[in-house]
């Protein structure tokens, strides 16, 4: 279970301080799908870094299955990322020194992973219909196929909560309902929570739970 | 299992930027290169400086007054050189208070020297019956005394033992060669005995175009070996008192003068390669700054999947000792070859004696080189290394962005 509680982020641009997020509050169950729709810079974005450890918050807290991972030391709260949460962003997050098979290996270098974990890289990239570019360079792959192995990328942990950024941003219709039922497999058969952060309504439409952000402060939409 | 290591990924990003990794791998290795080269090159004359003066054996040497310059010379460089005084002098310094054991020398310019292409050979005679620098060598290495027109020869000069070289139209036989010493002196003399000398310039009259003038009446120099408890310095200052015309030179002189030499030769290259280091070390700070600040979006995505702070530190210094060590190899080459390339120029220049360090200490001073470089490499990156880890991860993908 995630529980935020007024959560508060603020940035100071120019001498003036903008309040990213402004003492956000809600729960998510263990294996619940939410999304989060909102306008550019409503602090969407800032919201998904903050439950997952990435940007420490002015005040509040995010208690993950009982832990306030924000009172965490900084090598506990990094092996907690490693182990239970994983990000999709809205922008290329590949490394182009990498590989597609090392690039969806690469948290298991920050980590202890079992030997099974070549084996599942590749059921994962197969998963993402990318088999036969198991050793090209992201250079030599199409903007889709570098975003559907970063998504792969994100199941490498077998992670409880997958935050997603506009997970689907670029990609075509077809790829993108692969995607999704991908994110509903892993949430069915895993219990695998995700966050997702959307413009797209349609998608939004899919998850159980649907809030709006707006500068910076959250509303659940009730279906 | 395939496994993603720092190392690893380490190695990958320093060959994504080829010219960049280039152009840090030639800094590690000109100054690694240029600080070695050095360091060899100076522990080479301290080891000459130790072995020449070692071999010599003298702790004075009495010579004409007005020749004490060329004397040096011939001693430090092995520059030939020809000077007389009276064979009194050395019945006089024999008896001088202070004075173990002395013995005459005679210092014999070729007047040509066809046997041994353009290696200029110097011609030391000395008495067998009292000397002590070159006898014990003969009595450890070839186990008897030199007779008649026997010679033995310096390690740098072109001839082997049963080879004959004529001069003055005498012809002598080589009978040993001496180990390398690094001084000229020893390395590319002809050691014969007084007897020999004087019977080669009385035939020289007959035999030889150039004649020269000497007669048993003659010698160059008086080598002196001072008693226990006196110093060479005040032995020498007593000679001079005693017999005129005369400069005693103490050996510790002639090792000190060249001491205050390599002194200021080693404060020249000390602080080129101290410049140079700190040139490198900046730019060295400088391209990992920069690698830092290119890749904050791709360190801020690795700390985001679960890379801890002192990760992303091994990451970068990683990096910068991979650099390092490469460089530093590189280095070592390129020293040893600016080494072998200047040696000889360098060496004619200074007038300074020269013998490579032994195998042991050219191991230490090689990997002191390499620990040097991975040094520079660390503290270069240290800063920017320590900024990448410190960076939170948000922030580093915002701003990479």
């Amino acid at each position: 279970m995630i529980e935020v509680r007024h959560i508060i982020k603020s940035y100071t641009i120019d001498g003036q301080t903008l309040k990213a997020v402004d003492g956000v509050s809600f729960s998510i169950k263990k294996g619940e799908v939410l999304s989060i729709i909102g306008h550019s810079g409503s602090g969407k974005t800032t919201l998904l870094s903050l439950i997952g450890g990435l940007t420490r918050p002015d005040s509040g807290e995010v208690v993950i299955d009982g832990t306030n991972i924000w009172a965490m030391g900084d090598n506990s709260l990094s092996e907690f990322r490693n182990r239970k949460i994983s990000f999709i962003y809205q922008f290329a997050s590949l490394i182009p020194t990498l590989t597609a098979l090392e690039n969806i290996m690469l948290p298991t270098a920050f980590g202890h992973y079992g030997a099974d974990t070549e084996q599942y890289a590749r059921e994962l990239l197969g998963l993402m219909g990318l088999e036969n570019k198991t050793n090209s360079y992201p250079s030599h792959l199409s903007g889709g196929q570098q975003r559907r192995i970063a998504i792969a990328r994100a199941f490498i942990n077998r992670p409880e909560i997958v935050l997603a950024d506009e997970p689907t941003g670029d990609l075509d219709e077809d790829t993108e309902e692969e995607v999704i039922r991908l994110f509903t497999s892993m949430n069915q058969d895993q219990q695998v929570t995700f966050i997702i952060v959307t413009h797209n309504r349609d998608i939004a439409a899919k998850t159980q739970r649907q809030l709006t952000m707006s500068n910076g402060v959250v509303s659940e939409l009730v279906k | 299992m395939k496994r993603i290591k720092i190392s690893g990924l380490a190695l990958k990003n320093l060959r994504r930027k080829f010219v960049r990794t280039a152009v840090l791998l030639l800094l590690v290795a000109v100054v690694t290169g240029t600080l070695l080269g050095a360091t060899i090159f100076i522990s080479g004359m301290r080891n000459a400086l130790k072995i020449g003066t070692y071999r010599l054996g003298a702790d004075v040497l009495v010579v004409p007054e007005k020749n004490e310059a060329q004397a040096k010379a011939a001693l430090l460089s092995g520059e030939p050189t020809s000077f007389f005084m009276d064979r009194s002098v050395y019945d006089s310094v024999k008896n001088i208070e202070g004075v173990k054991r002395a013995s005459p020398q005679l210092f014999i310019k070729p007047a040509s020297f066809t046997c041994c292409y353009n290696v200029e050979a110097f011609l030391v005679a000395f008495d067998p019956a009292s000397d002590f620098t070159v006898t014990p060598w003969l009595q450890k290495n070839l186990k008897k005394p030199l007779i008649d027109n026997d010679v033995i020869t310096g390690s740098s000069l072109p001839v082997l033992k049963g080879d004959s070289l004529p001069f003055f139209g005498t012809l002598f036989n080589v009978v040993g060669t001496m180990e390398p010493t690094g001084m000229k002196f020893f390395d590319q003399s002809v050691f014969m005995t007084m007897d020999a000398a004087y019977a080669m310039a009385a035939n020289s009259k007959t035999k030889s175009m150039q004649p020269i003038d000497i007669d048993t009446s003659k010698i160059s120099a008086v080598m002196v070996q001072v008693q226990e408890n006196f110093t060479p310095d005040r032995v020498a200052i007593r000679i001079e008192h005693s017999v005129n015309g005369v400069k005693a030179i103490a050996s510790d002189e002639v090792v000190s003068n060249v001491r205050r030499q390599l002194a200021g030769l080693l404060k020249g290259i000390l602080g080129i390669s101290a410049l140079l280091w700190v040139i490198s070390l900046l730019m060295m700070g400088f391209a990992f700054y920069m690698i830092v600040n290119e890749r904050q979006r791709e360190l801020g995505l690795l700390r985001a999947m679960g890379a801890k702070r002192a990760q992303i530190f091994a990451l970068i210094l990683n990096e910068a000792v991979l650099i390092s060590v490469t460089g530093g190899l590189f280095g070592i080459a390129v020293g040893f070859s600016l080494l072998l390339a200047f040696k000889d120029i360098m060496i004619k220049s200074l007038k300074l004696p020269y013998l490579l360090p032994s195998g042991d200490i050219l191991i230490e001073l090689v990997f002191g080189a390499i620990l040097f470089s991975i040094i520079t490499g660390l503290l270069a990156s240290l800063l920017p290394a320590a900024s990448a880890s410190r960076m939170e991860p948000y922030e580093a993908i915002r701003k990479g962005e």
